[in-house]
């Protein structure tokens, strides 16, 4: 420890002239973050085996009869897939709560919004890649089944495209939800808890008890979201059976955009109005 | 430079802080001493920003820490050496700190090496000791090469090699002519390496001078002390002569309100022998206690009768 | 400062009684009603199963052969939710806050604590089903009321269903402790919790049940989705809820309550000796 006596001559005395943080460097940093843990890679990994190898054992099931569609057996891990991208998201939105990291980030960055700027969109961009990936391996674990059948997917058909499109929307807008939930509840049990309940418990349990007012509640939850990947006809008979609001082809999608973007403002408020 | 003015904070009923006003000037190292839950560590999360006071303000360089264009170079920081995601590795997490104001790779592993931590730069931080999460948080701090640094207990966990070179770390950081804020428990460390101090108990400021004009503020401070074998007839005559005399172990007179000179001339009058004649010098951390005495919020029951007990 | 510090210690050497199961008992229970996360879950639990079902019964209470009983376990689909993650949090918990370092040198052997900690889990579970479930049959109450119906908990099946109700409420509390103390990580934890409780029944319905065409229940066979489904905790457990006759589940075998029970207990069990496993192999870091 002896050669530690002192940096290289400075000759700085106060601050100079310097630029100092911008977007794009906030940007970096959280990119930075997110790729320096480990349970980043663990977690994009085990999302995208754990939704290709639900798409491959649900088309185990899958007979000609069932009038499903190529889109349909391809997309049938995305119920699971979500938990996997609504972690993703919390862990990022409750890291720097969770480990004292907000003391650090939050002196280099004193305005603190850009920080959560940065960790939505470097979340958006990990997000929109692991469903890539995940999209990609379902196709492959499928493509059994859907040549013996035989179902289709034909990508010059305008509705599959829109629901493979949506697969990766849904993912990344859980994904912000998660990280908007994870800011603004700052401990993981909570948000997770919260989340789970939000996106993929509520829905199923509501939709046990079909109903004006369970319809409905279904129809403004963030689980609406799930309709992005359902191919034109499910959307058919599920605006057809429901007895509240029917959301067409894209009203699932942006009811779950709207609950990113109340999450995501609440944070903010928080971020900025209160103590850390 | 850092500028504190009527600083208030309160947590609902709770005032942490209380109307607290000083200053840290650039080339001297100010020394920040307080008891447990004095409000120190709150007064500086203040002053970072990470807490909004409830009145008054805190400027760094004249400006809230808030409107600072580039707080790393202008501040450093280390609050608390946890402070890290214990999954990321030392470099990592200096590479992202320094991202934020486009501090390129070179001066990430200048900090490291200046830090001693070049060797386990590539291990994730969870498994550092407190000493080394000690020095990867002042490496934090040196990244921005900052005008200003702000240290909460930094020599907290570290080996009797660290606290020297803190030691001198902020020694010279002082010299290069940076404000150097430095909280410590450690009274001796204060006093080897602070020229200022600032004392607070419960919010509230007691004392903020320099170090040399606190230890005149001690007890002790310029008494003498003798011991000689016949106790009595000294006592007596340096009564008569008006001085205040306090019997301590047997034999040992503690003596206010004389030199060592008028006590060994007392002593040849009446004949007995001196065994040992001294001045006290008095200390930092007798100030210190008898300053916060009474502002002592956490306190062992057996202490509170002898404030300066533990000196001798 | 001086030997007087140290009064109230006794002098080396006296022989005094280790560390007792009833001990290890009441220091669990202690940390448990010590935090404020199971209390507030506890509350949360109690309020969502009271109002779901009012909301459900009342819903329902307009159907001409609506019967008050059938309605009670309505609120417990989501209220199970509350049991469970408080579960996870008791047994994940030491290893989150650092709190497993004392605990484990004050009782080096490690599984009484896991042993303890079911206990108190269990006891906590028990007052919270217990409580739980009034507020579920006082839900139903408004709706009965608006018919003129009254409601008979002693009649034919609903006692049967009511301690059903309980036994799942408390299992699922056990099922959470034994995920959390095994996977010793909060989050990870809770997914798997989740995942395996109210997550894997909907992906296996998906199986069987296409959203279109109305392929199901063509047959009374059993099927392969339909048998792992019965024997997952949460669809188990779900068995013990339902009164004596009812038919159970499409192409699941027919566990009937105890079966569920069972089925769950089992669940619980193998968890549970899986974390003491851990707990007595693997170091505690």
């Amino acid at each position: 420890m002896s050669a530690v006596t002192a940096a290289a001559p400075r000759a700085v005395r106060g601050a100079p002239a310097r630029r100092g943080v911008t977007l794009a460097r906030v940007l970096a940093a959280e990119w930075t973050k997110l790729t320096s843990l480990r349970s980043t890679a663990w977690l994009a990994f085990g999302t995208v085996a754990a939704t290709a190898a639900t798409a491959y054992g649900l088309g185990l099931f899958v007979r000609a009869e069932d009038g499903r569609s190529g889109t349909g057996v391809v997309t049938s891990g995305s119920v699971l897939a979500q938990v996997g991208f609504l972690v993703l998201g919390v862990l990022v939105g409750t890291a720097e709560h969770s480990t004292g990291t907000a003391r650090t980030t939050f002196t280099a960055v004193p305005r603190r919004l850009p920080v959560l700027a940065g960790q939505a969109l470097v979340t958006a961009a990990a997000a929109l890649g692991t469903a890539g990936a995940a999209l990609g391996a379902s196709v492959l674990a499928t493509s059994g089944v859907r040549s013996s059948v035989p179902l289709a997917l034909d990508l010059h058909d305008p509705g599959t495209v829109r629901a493979l499109a949506g697969f990766l929307l849904l993912h990344t807008g859980v994904a912000l939800l998660g990280v908007g939930l994870g800011s603004l509840l700052r401990r993981p049990a909570d948000a997770l808890v919260t989340g789970m309940l939000l996106v993929v418990v509520l829905d199923p349990l509501l939709a046990t008890n079909p109903g004006r007012v369970t319809d409905t509640l279904r129809a403004l939850l963030p689980g609406a979201g799930g309709r992005l990947v359902q191919d034109d006809a499910a959307l058919a008979a599920l605006d057809a059976a429901t007895h509240g609001p029917q959301l067409g082809t894209w009203g699932g999608g942006v009811v779950l955009a709207g609950w990113v973007v109340v999450a995501l403002a609440a944070a903010a408020y928080r971020l900025r109005r209160h103590d850390l | 430079m850092i500028e504190v003015e009527a600083l208030t904070k309160r947590y609902g009923r709770t005032t942490a802080v209380d109307g607290l006003t000083f200053a840290a000037r650039p080339g001297t190292v100010t020394g920040f001493l307080g008891p447990n839950g004095a409000g120190k560590s709150t007064t500086m999360r203040v002053v970072v920003g990470l807490e909004r006071p409830t009145s008054g303000r805190a400027t760094v360089d004249g400006l809230p820490y808030a409107e600072l264009a580039a707080p790393l170079h202008a501040v450093g920081v280390m609050l608390d050496a946890r402070s890290v995601h214990p999954g990321r590795s030392a470099y990592r997490h200096l590479r992202a700190l320094a991202q934020t104001h486009g501090i390129g790779r070179a001066r990430v592993r200048e900090v490291l090496e200046l830090t001693g931590l070049e060797s386990a730069a590539g291990r994730r931080a969870g498994t550092f000791s407190l000493g080394m999460g000690q020095r990867l948080g002042i490496a934090g701090a040196l990244l921005g090469d900052p005008g200003t640094l702000i240290l909460d207990e930094p020599v907290n966990g570290l080996d009797p090699d660290g606290v020297l070179w803190i030691r001198r770390l902020v020694r010279e950081l002082a010299a290069e002519g940076r404000t150097v804020l430095l909280s410590s428990h450690l009274m001796h460390e204060l006093a080897l390496c602070a020229d200022r101090v600032v004392i607070i108990g419960r919010g509230r400021l007691l004392a903020d001078a320099s170090v040399a004009e606190i230890v005149a503020r001690s007890e002790r401070a310029g008494t003498v002390r003798v011991r000689t074998s016949e106790p009595e007839p000294l006592l007596r005559a340096l009564l008569e002569r008006g001085a205040h005399v306090t019997p301590q172990e047997p034999g040992v007179l503690q003596v206010r309100g004389a030199t060592v000179g008028d006590v060994g001339a007392a002593a040849r009058r009446c004949g007995v022998t001196v065994l040992e004649l001294s001045t006290e010098a008095g200390s930092l951390e007798d100030a210190y206690l008898r300053l916060t005495a009474d502002a002592v919020e956490y306190r062992t029951s057996d202490a509170a009768g002898a404030p300066a007990g533990g000196a001798r | 400062m001086s030997a007087a510090v140290v009064t109230g210690v006794r002098p080396v050497g006296t022989p005094r009684r280790g560390v007792t199961a009833g001990g290890v008992v009441a220091a669990e229970w202690t940390k448990l009603t010590s935090l404020r996360s199971p209390w507030w879950t506890a509350v949360v639990t109690v309020l969502v199963a009271g109002v779901i079902t009012w909301l459900s019964a009342n819903a329902s209470s307009v159907d001409p052969g609506f019967v008050p009983a059938d309605s009670i376990s309505t609120g417990l689909l989501l209220a199970q939710l509350g049991p469970l993650v408080l579960g996870v949090l008791v047994g994940a918990g030491e290893f989150r806050t650092g709190g497993f370092r004392s605990t484990f040198t004050v009782v080096p052997r490690r599984w009484p604590v896991l042993a303890a900690q079911a206990v108190v889990t269990a006891a906590f579970g028990l007052g919270l089903a217990v409580v739980t479930v009034a507020a579920c049959v006082a839900g139903v109450l408004p709706a009965a009321a608006s018919r003129g119906m009254t409601l008979d908990l002693a009649a034919d099946g609903t006692p049967g269903v009511l301690v059903g109700m309980v036994l799942l409420l408390v299992g699922l509390a056990l099922l959470g402790l034994a995920v959390g103390a095994l996977l010793r990580r909060t989050v990870p934890a809770l997914v798997t919790a989740i995942v395996l409780v109210f997550l894997l029944p909907v992906v296996l319905m998906l199986a069987s049940d296409p959203l279109i065409g109305g392929a199901a229940s063509e047959g009374s066979g059993l099927t392969v989705t339909g048998t792992v489904g019965v024997l997952l905790p949460g669809t188990a457990g779900q068995l013990m809820t339902l009164p004596a006759g009812s038919t159970g589940m499409d192409g699941a075998p027919a566990l009937g309550p105890v079966g569920g029970g069972l089925v769950l207990a089992a669940w619980v069990l193998v968890l549970l000796g899986l974390a003491a496993v851990r707990l007595r192999t693997r170091d505690v870091t």
